[in-house]
């Protein structure tokens, strides 16, 4: 016999799934970042590494990520705060793809090798908290160019900041992997951001990307997420 | 008009057989046909590299003296061979756009001798009217499209963020001055939250910005500039879809003006 359950229970099963769903790709960049903490350490002093040296240390540990089979991780590297590196202020040691090469310029597109990364969410805030971060969903026009939520923790040398490791979850990967397990829920079940973002929903007329403001869900109650800054909306 | 919309059907077709008109339909070439068989030329692998980055450096994308990732990055990145970018590399050296030097420290260099700026004036000089304000449609089209999305979905404190960048917009500095205006945009833009939008906002961007320092070294389209940005800025804070939209056709507008007027004043 089918048990009614109600929208509280339902809302919190949900939030169990995506939990963790994020929990292991968390995990994983956690443990790199300590491992490459670990060897930067070892490898000279701040401002007299090479990007090709530090490239060296990043690409093996970006490369066991973006293999994790638990979920789709479409990049994943570490960004060097400015100062690190002896030859390059803004250097990307990030891998990508299905079959991961490292990302170079992208000359089609507009200054992104000018650009400050100290401006965008995924690198400021583990940088100004010392914190893990979840950022997006988001237009990644910098690495991914697809809608991306980057998983961000910051790397330490002795306390000293010394950059970001990251990695991307495309939210395409994400909503395929997520969104059958969420189905099997029997409810409506919205997933959004800290602002109020649709980031999946089982329900076809709330569209990924929309605000929730103004609309019928911001009146439901959510239920958080432990471990990721997401909420579930159950109807 | 459609195939099934087409006067020598019956009027009536699908509701008497629909399985008859479908059949019909379905054998006559439809308009998307036409792009289908468009050329998709015959340019060589060693000439899309070579393309590409002599585009990057033209539009100044990449920089005078600029060192170019090594050839076997290069090749990854592109998904070609080796081989296939020292051949690109050998034509942009006969070109005068890339220098190669040797030893320890060697590699290829964006030649010194590069001027964007020379390259812009050389294609807008060579651009019809016509080619202009179709590519002033085309932006603003896309534009318009992203900006409308931004003002529905983009919360205050996002586009806080946007203002405050457009906030720091350095007039000492006219390359800067325009690269900061090319990042505003496309932040602006991709506040749609669409990927495909803003990868295409970027194309153009890319393809734009380069003609467009050319109108920067006049003080009053600048602010004018400036100025209509930032009221593209405040509508999309406002959550005012329209006047985003409105707002962003006036400032195309007004930069398609301003190259047509520098064009027929150098011409």
């Amino acid at each position: 016999m089918v048990t009614t359950t109600t929208a509280t229970e339902t809302a919190a099963r949900a939030a169990t799934i995506v939990s963790q769903y994020f929990s292991v790709p968390i995990a994983a960049l956690e443990v790199k970042a300590a491992q490459l903490s670990a060897e930067l350490a070892g490898s000279g002093r701040f401002g007299e590494l090479s990007s090709h040296q530090l490239d060296a240390l990043v690409e093996p540990h970006a490369l066991n990520i973006v293999a994790l089979s638990e979920a789709r991780v479409y990049g994943a590297g570490f960004i060097a705060a400015v100062g690190l590196l002896a030859d390059e202020r803004n250097h990307l040691s990030w891998w990508q793809g299905d079959e991961p090469k490292r990302l170079l310029l992208a000359a089609q597109s507009v200054n992104k090798e000018h650009i400050d990364y100290s401006e965008l969410e995924w690198f400021r805030v583990p940088m100004e908290t010392g914190r893990g971060h979840v950022a997006g969903p988001y237009v990644d026009y910098l690495c991914s160019d697809e809608y991306t939520i980057t998983v961000a923790a910051p790397v330490h040398i002795d306390a000293k900041f010394v950059g970001v490791a990251g990695l991307d979850l495309l939210i395409d990967s994400v909503e395929r992997q997520l969104l059958p397990q969420l189905a099997e829920l029997g409810a409506s079940i919205t997933v959004v951001n800290s602002v109020g973002r649709v980031v999946l929903s089982t329900d076809a007329r709330h569209a990924t990307g929309d605000a929730v403001r103004g609309g019928a869900l911001a009146e439901l109650a959510r239920t958080a997420c432990v471990g990721v800054a997401l909420e579930i909306i159950a109807e | 008009m459609s195939p099934s919309e087409s006067t020598d059907a019956p009027h009536n077709a699908a509701v008497v057989d629909n399985d008859a008109a479908r059949s019909r339909d379905s054998a006559r070439p439809g308009r998307l046909q036409g792009a289908l068989f468009q050329s998709i030329g015959d340019a060589g692998r060693a000439e899309l590299v070579e393309r590409r980055l002599a585009g990057a450096i033209t539009g100044g994308h990449l920089r005078a003296g600029e060192r170019l990732p090594s050839e076997n990055d290069l090749a990854r990145t592109f998904g070609v061979a080796p081989t296939t970018v020292r051949e690109s590399l050998l034509a942009l050296r006969g070109r005068g756009l890339v220098v190669t030097r040797r030893g320890r420290n060697g590699g290829s260099f964006v030649a010194e001798s590069t001027d964007p700026v020379a390259h812009a004036r050389t294609a807008l000089a060579e651009t019809s009217r016509l080619a202009l304000r179709d590519m002033g449609a085309h932006y603003a089209a896309i534009t318009a499209a992203c900006v409308r999305l931004a003002a529905r979905r983009a919360v205050p404190s996002e586009v806080q963020k946007v203002r405050s960048r457009l906030n720091r917009l350095n007039e000492s500095d006219l390359e800067q001055w325009r690269s900061t205006l090319d990042d505003v945009q496309i932040e602006l833009v991709a506040l749609s939250q669409s990927a495909r939008l803003t990868r295409e906002q970027m194309r153009l961007q890319a393809e734009m910005s380069p003609m467009l320092r050319l109108i920067d070294a006049d003080e009053a389209s600048r602010s004018a500039q400036h100025a209509l940005l930032l009221s593209v800025v405040d509508a999309v804070e406002a959550g005012d879809d329209q006047a985003a939209v409105a707002a962003t056709e006036r400032m195309v507008d007004a930069v398609i003006d301003a190259l047509i007027d520098l064009q027929s004043h150098t011409r």
